[in-house]
Formats: C-alpha cells, sequence, structure tokens
C-alpha cells in the first residue's frame, strides 16, 4: 500500500496511484459545511467537540486529524493566514451558530439584525461598515456590496489593487508553520496562497477590507470585463507581478513541501454556457494564467490547480495552454461536462480534481443507494491511468444528509477495494 | 429629426450614453415615447437575446445593453404613465429567500423591461411576503422567481403556496428558472412557466398576457 501523498504525487503525474486519492477539506472549494463535519464526526463516533469553523464566509469546518482518518483521506490542506473576512483564525471560541455550538475565531465579530440576519466584520471591526450577512435560513455568509460611486474619468485602477500586496513575514511563518504540519500527516498536501485569483467574483466585492474602493459591484465588474479592458488588465498586470513575488517568497520559504497549488478560484461556467467568448479570456486572462504558471513549474514542483464551477469544457483546452495541471470541481452536471468525453479528450494533460458525484441532484437528494451508483460510474470513468482526485462537485453544503456522504465515501473505497475501518 | 436607428444601435452595442443622447434628441424633435420603445428598444433587446441565446453575446455585453435601454428607460416613463399608456404586463421578480445569486434574475428583469413589460425588481434573498405584497399593492400579474441553490429551490414552492394562501395565487402567472430548476420541478410546485434563459423568459411573459 503506497502513503497517502505518493498517491496523490502518482495521480498528478498521471501515473495510476494503488488507489485513488480523495481530498475533502484540503482547500475552501473542496470543503464540507461545518454542520456536515459535526454531524461526519458523530457518525463515525468521533469526540464530541465543536467543529472549528476555519472558513467563515462558507462557513467551512476543519477536518481534523482523527476525522480525516475515519473518512479515509489522503489530501490536507495549507489555507492563509487570514480567512475572507480579513482576520486570522486566533484563539477560538465557542459560537452559537443557530443552535450548532461550533468553534470560531476570536476576531470572528458579528451583529444580530431585528429581521435575524447576522451582520459579520471585515477585520473583526465593529465600527466598519458590515462586509457579509447571513440572512435568516441560510447557512452561510453572502458578501455585503460597498460600492463607492463610479465617476467614469476619474476610475484609477490603483483602488482595485489594495488587496495585493507583499506578503507579512506573519504569512510566511505562518505557511511555513502550516507545510511542516501539513506535511508531517503523510498526506498529499493542496496550498492556497492566495492572490492570483484574477477577477473571481466572490473576492471582487473584498469583504475582508474596511473601505473598499474601485469597482467592487458584481454586475459593474462583469461589464468591466468587456467595457474597460484596459483597466482590468492594469489590476491584472499588477496582481501578477506581485503575486508571483509572493510565491518566490513562499517557495523560499517551504521548499517542495506541498504538492498541489489552489491558484485560481474564478468562475468561468454557467449552467448551460460561460460568462465571456474564448476570445475574451485568451486576452484578458491567458498572458497572466500563462506567467504564474510558468513561474510555477519553471522554479518549483508545484502543480497548478484551477477551479471554475459550470460549462467549462470550451475553455479546458486554454487552461492546459496556460499550464494549469489540474482543473476543479468538474461540474458534470453542466453543459459539454460529460465525464466520459472530459476524460477521453482532456484526461492525459489534465487532472480532474472533482466530478465525483453530483451536488445538484444525487448527494442531497438521491438515496444512498443512487449515491453509490453514481460514484462507482465516476471512479470507473475518470480513474482510469490515474488523473483523478475523487472529491465531490464543490462543497458539501449544508442540509446534505450525512447517510449520503457515508455512502459516498463507502462508494469510493469500495471501487479502491480498501476496508476503512475493519 | 435624429438618426433613430442610432438607439438600436446603442442599445445592442450597449453604449448608455450613446442611448439617453438620442432618446433626449428624439423627445426634443417630438418623437412619441412609445415608438422609440416599441420600434428601436424592444428590438435591440431582442437582438441581445438572441445573440445570447447562441454565445455571441455573454453576461458582461447583455448587462451593458441592458444599461443602455434603462438610461433611455429613465426619460421614457414618466412620459408614458402622462400619457397613459399601459405595459404589457406588470412583473414582479426576484430570487427567491435565502439564495443571493441574482446574475440570472437580473438579466431576466433586463430583458423583460426591454420587451415592454414594468419590472418590480424585489432584490436577492426575497421573502413570500414581499411578492405577495408586490401583487397587492403594486399589481403585479406576474410573478417571476429565481433560484441557483438546490438548498433554495424548496423556497420556491412555499413562494407560491403563500401566494395560495394569501389568496392571489388566482391573479397572477408565475415562473420560475435558475440553473437547477428543471421543467418538473416547475410543474410540480405548479408554476406556470419555466424557461432556462432570459430570452425565452420574454417569450414565456407574453404568452402570459397574450388575450386568449
Ligand atoms: C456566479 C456564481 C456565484 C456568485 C454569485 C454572484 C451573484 N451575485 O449572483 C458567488 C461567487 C457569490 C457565488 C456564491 C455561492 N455559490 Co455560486 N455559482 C455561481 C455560478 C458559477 C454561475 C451562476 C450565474 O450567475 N450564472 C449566470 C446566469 C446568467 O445564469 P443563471 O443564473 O442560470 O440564469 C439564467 C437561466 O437560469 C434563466 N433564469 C434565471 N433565473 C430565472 C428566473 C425566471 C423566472 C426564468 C423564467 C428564467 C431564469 O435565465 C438566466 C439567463 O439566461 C454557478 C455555476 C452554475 N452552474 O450555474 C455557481 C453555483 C450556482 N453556486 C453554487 C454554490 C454552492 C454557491 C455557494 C453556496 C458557495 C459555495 N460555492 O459553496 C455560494 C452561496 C451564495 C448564496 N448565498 O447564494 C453551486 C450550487 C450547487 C447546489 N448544490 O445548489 C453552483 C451550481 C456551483 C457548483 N458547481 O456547485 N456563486
Amino acid at each position: 500500500m503506497q502513503a497517502a501523498r505518493k498517491r496523490l504525487l502518482d495521480t498528478l503525474s498521471h501515473r495510476t496511484p494503488d488507489r485513488i486519492p480523495i481530498d475533502f477539506g484540503g482547500s475552501a472549494v473542496t470543503g464540507v459545511h461545518v454542520s456536515c463535519v459535526a454531524a461526519l464526526r458523530d457518525h463515525f463516533g468521533l469526540e464530541r467537540r465543536p467543529v472549528m469553523v476555519h472558513e467563515p464566509y462558507q462557513m467551512l469546518g476543519l477536518i481534523e486529524d482523527d476525522l480525516r482518518v475515519a473518512m479515509g483521506l489522503d489530501v490536507t490542506g495549507v489555507f492563509p493566514r487570514k480567512t475572507m473576512f480579513g482576520f486570522a483564525n486566533t484563539l477560538w471560541r465557542e459560537w452559537d451558530f443557530r443552535g450548532l455550538t461550533v468553534l470560531v475565531s476570536n476576531e470572528f465579530r458579528t451583529t444580530v439584525e431585528p429581521s435575524g440576519d447576522i451582520l459579520i466584520y471585515p477585520e473583526g471591526d465593529l465600527s466598519a461598515p458590515p462586509s457579509g450577512r447571513m440572512p435568516l435560513g441560510s447557512a452561510f455568509f453572502d458578501t455585503i456590496v460597498r460600492q463607492p460611486e463610479i465617476v467614469e474619468n476619474e476610475l484609477n485602477a490603483e483602488d482595485n489593487c489594495e488587496e495585493f500586496s507583499l506578503i507579512e513575514d506573519e504569512d510566511l511563518a505562518h505557511f511555513k508553520s502550516s507545510a511542516e504540519t501539513a506535511q508531517a500527516s503523510g498526506c498529499g498536501v493542496l496550498a492556497t496562497f492566495g492572490g492570483t485569483a484574477f477577477g473571481d467574483i466572490a473576492l471582487v466585492p473584498a469583504p475582508f477590507l474596511k473601505n473598499p474602493k474601485g469597482i467592487r459591484d458584481i454586475a459593474e465588474w462583469y461589464m468591466s470585463t468587456a467595457s474597460r479592458q484596459d483597466y482590468v488588465h492594469k489590476i491584472f498586470e499588477r496582481q501578477c507581478e506581485v503575486g508571483i513575488a509572493n510565491l518566490a517568497r513562499i517557495h523560499a520559504a517551504i521548499g517542495d513541501a506541498v504538492d498541489a497549488v489552489f491558484l485560481c478560484g474564478t468562475d468561468f461556467g454557467t449552467q448551460t454556457s460561460q460568462f465571456c467568448s474564448v476570445k475574451t479570456l485568451r486576452n484578458l486572462w491567458f498572458p497572466y494564467y500563462k506567467a504564474v504558471n510558468d513561474w510555477v513549474h519553471a522554479n518549483t514542483t508545484w502543480k497548478c490547480f484551477k477551479h471554475s464551477c459550470g460549462s467549462v469544457e470550451k475553455f479546458l483546452e486554454t487552461f492546459i495552454e496556460a499550464g494549469f495541471d489540474i482543473i476543479n470541481p468538474v461540474q458534470c452536471s453542466a453543459a459539454g461536462m460529460d465525464p466520459k468525453s472530459l476524460k477521453s479528450k482532456y484526461g492525459d494533460r489534465l487532472v480532474f480534481w472533482g466530478g465525483g458525484v453530483d451536488t445538484q441532484k444525487t448527494l442531497p437528494f438521491g438515496t444512498p443507494e443512487q449515491v453509490r451508483g453514481e460514484v462507482l460510474g465516476r471512479c470507473e470513468v475518470f480513474g482510469t491511468g490515474g488523473g483523478f482526485v475523487f472529491d465531490s462537485i464543490h462543497n458539501i453544503q449544508a442540509g446534505t444528509p450525512v447517510e449520503n456522504i457515508v455512502a459516498m465515501l463507502n462508494a469510493v473505497h469500495e471501487f479502491n477495494g480498501v476496508t476503512i475501518y475493519a | 429629426m435624429p438618426d433613430l436607428q442610432k438607439l438600436y444601435d446603442a442599445v445592442l452595442e450597449g453604449d448608455q450614453k450613446t442611448a439617453v443622447a438620442v432618446t433626449q434628441e428624439a423627445l426634443a424633435a417630438g418623437c412619441a415615447p412609445m415608438e422609440l420603445i416599441t420600434k428601436y428598444m424592444v428590438p435591440a433587446m431582442d437582438e441581445v437575446g438572441r445573440r445570447f441565446e447562441c454565445e455571441e453575446y455573454f453576461v458582461p455585453e447583455l448587462l451593458l445593453s441592458a444599461r443602455a435601454m434603462k438610461g433611455s428607460l429613465v426619460l421614457l416613463r414618466p412620459l408614458l404613465a402622462e400619457s397613459g399608456v399601459q405595459p404589457a404586463g406588470r412583473v414582479a421578480i426576484g430570487t427567491v429567500k435565502g439564495d443571493l445569486h441574482d446574475i440570472g434574475k437580473n438579466l431576466v428583469a433586463s430583458l423583460l423591461e426591454g420587451g415592454g413589460f414594468e419590472v418590480i425588481d424585489l432584490g436577492a434573498d426575497v421573502a413570500p411576503e414581499k411578492f405577495i405584497s408586490a401583487v397587492k399593492e403594486r399589481g403585479a400579474n406576474i410573478v417571476a422567481l429565481s433560484a441557483l441553490l438546490t438548498v433554495t429551490m424548496p423556497a420556491m414552492r412555499t413562494t407560491i403556496d403563500a401566494l395560495k394562501q394569501a389568496g392571489v395565487r388566482d391573479q397572477v402567472k408565475v415562473m420560475v428558472g435558475g440553473a437547477p430548476v428543471t421543467p418538473q420541478f416547475a410543474t410540480e410546485i405548479g408554476a406556470d412557466g419555466y424557461s432556462d434563459n432570459a430570452s425565452a423568459a420574454v417569450g414565456l411573459a407574453r404568452s402570459f398576457v397574450r388575450p386568449e
């Protein structure tokens, strides 16, 4: 039997591993909602203790060593020091998350509206305008758009670059110690360093900043990708320069301790189409993607991980040419994303990290038997010849029945011929 | 008399400045507001919808055209109201409770507006009561619901049920859409129509208000 890390490395190099590696919790796009993490801990009979919300925006729960072993996972994550709301995860304290006791950072500061909506504050600063809202009945935060008035001829790309600066020594120390811990676990390591997302629509409103300037509204941003391309190029140029400088500093500190880097989460796909043409992708994004990925390949052993939801088959050739090695979450339910044709067309050049089970229908609403059937089918198709890391299509959402999550894990283990707990 | 073809082009190309300027000139020259809408803006937005459907246009282009159209409509709407012209129908649209995905909903709203409907945009994360008051107090005769998350799809059913409870279900047609929604689901929850894209949503709304 191979060790988990070797299994991931073989997979990423398109060699057949002894079995398909599994990732849950390695990144904020392959995560599990805190309520599901709690349910899984109960299911496996692990010590009852509140789960840490390590990613407050989507309310993702930390998968600790005991649960990772129980679930039979092969990948662990390295995360930035600061969360989406700009505070660090320091000094955990208990928080009553609508009936579920969880652990949050001491700087996770909220207020409750008369409507029952919960507001959260950037950098934990209650005197700043709130940057996130969790509506009553919802299970995660939405960003609050804070768009200063736009005066066309006063727009300055610098204003959109506040978040792109050289990382601090504290961040570097954090990456170093996290990478060491991750490596000591024996797992494969997926790292998120931040700063190279290029227009990820979840980051455009900058929920981590107290007073974001520039273009921060979602529709305004999308329009800018068509009508203000010079402005967007200026932002991306700066972001690219700073991003590579940071990667170089991080690499100098941690070396090849991590195996894959989640570089970009910009979603290009909708259920049936894309957010732009291939031409726009090539003109506006490709040069920066290529610069970052080329740097990574020339200087490190890291593999480049790209996330994009939706229907992106038409973009895969460009992603490959730009140097991405891995695509996630492989939303097979979207147009043109049929597993068989994806694998046969791109399987030798692209690692599919995701696509293991549908999260729009099967996982939340199917029976455990339907989940098993779909998982076995996907492992069969994607697993051939390596190049497949098992993960559901995007994070496991609140409300997903724990029996289905367990049925999913058992099916991968069944395919792998593994008995996890004898 | 300004060249009104420029209004059509400006909307199609998403050039708000020109759309507004041509509209102002046209009004100054005595053009009928309704004619500007029906002869130039509606056809332009129809063409925008067509291009979106066949992937010549994408979300950014559609948003730009919608903004150009709105810039012009701001000038025309008060004049229409004065002259007592009725809109094709009055649509209350929103993304249902618990869901913030509003890009698709905004596109549908814009194309409906471009198609001659009056649109009451209730925003995202909209509670059923808000739809009810839009019907009762603002006379909406079409309710359009959008949902992008499987966890919020049930809120579509809840909203339709709430319309029934409030006794206004018969006064309105309900249409639903959004990535995870299927025609079967639409039927199951008792909606009157479904479409998987913004341009077909306009056709659907037109079919609702067409005299039988
Ligand atoms: C952009 C996006 C976001 C943006 C939203 C920004 C915004 N203000 O809207 C951000 C990044 C903030 C976001 C956040 C999240 N998202 Co999101 N998101 C998407 C994405 C990539 C595209 C959606 C989109 O805008 N499409 C473009 C528009 C034009 O298309 P559309 O909405 O489908 O609308 C068209 C038609 O459906 C129709 N239509 C729409 N509404 C209506 C209404 C009527 C009446 C009619 C007739 C027609 C109609 O016409 C429109 C135009 O043609 C989808 C991927 C996908 N497959 O769709 C995921 C997706 C919807 N998100 C998803 C998730 C899970 C989330 C999060 C929970 C975070 C997470 N990833 O874990 C949060 C939750 C936010 C919240 N509280 O709602 C999942 C949902 C899965 C599920 N099981 O339900 C998807 C499917 C991604 C995935 N691969 O899993 N997301």
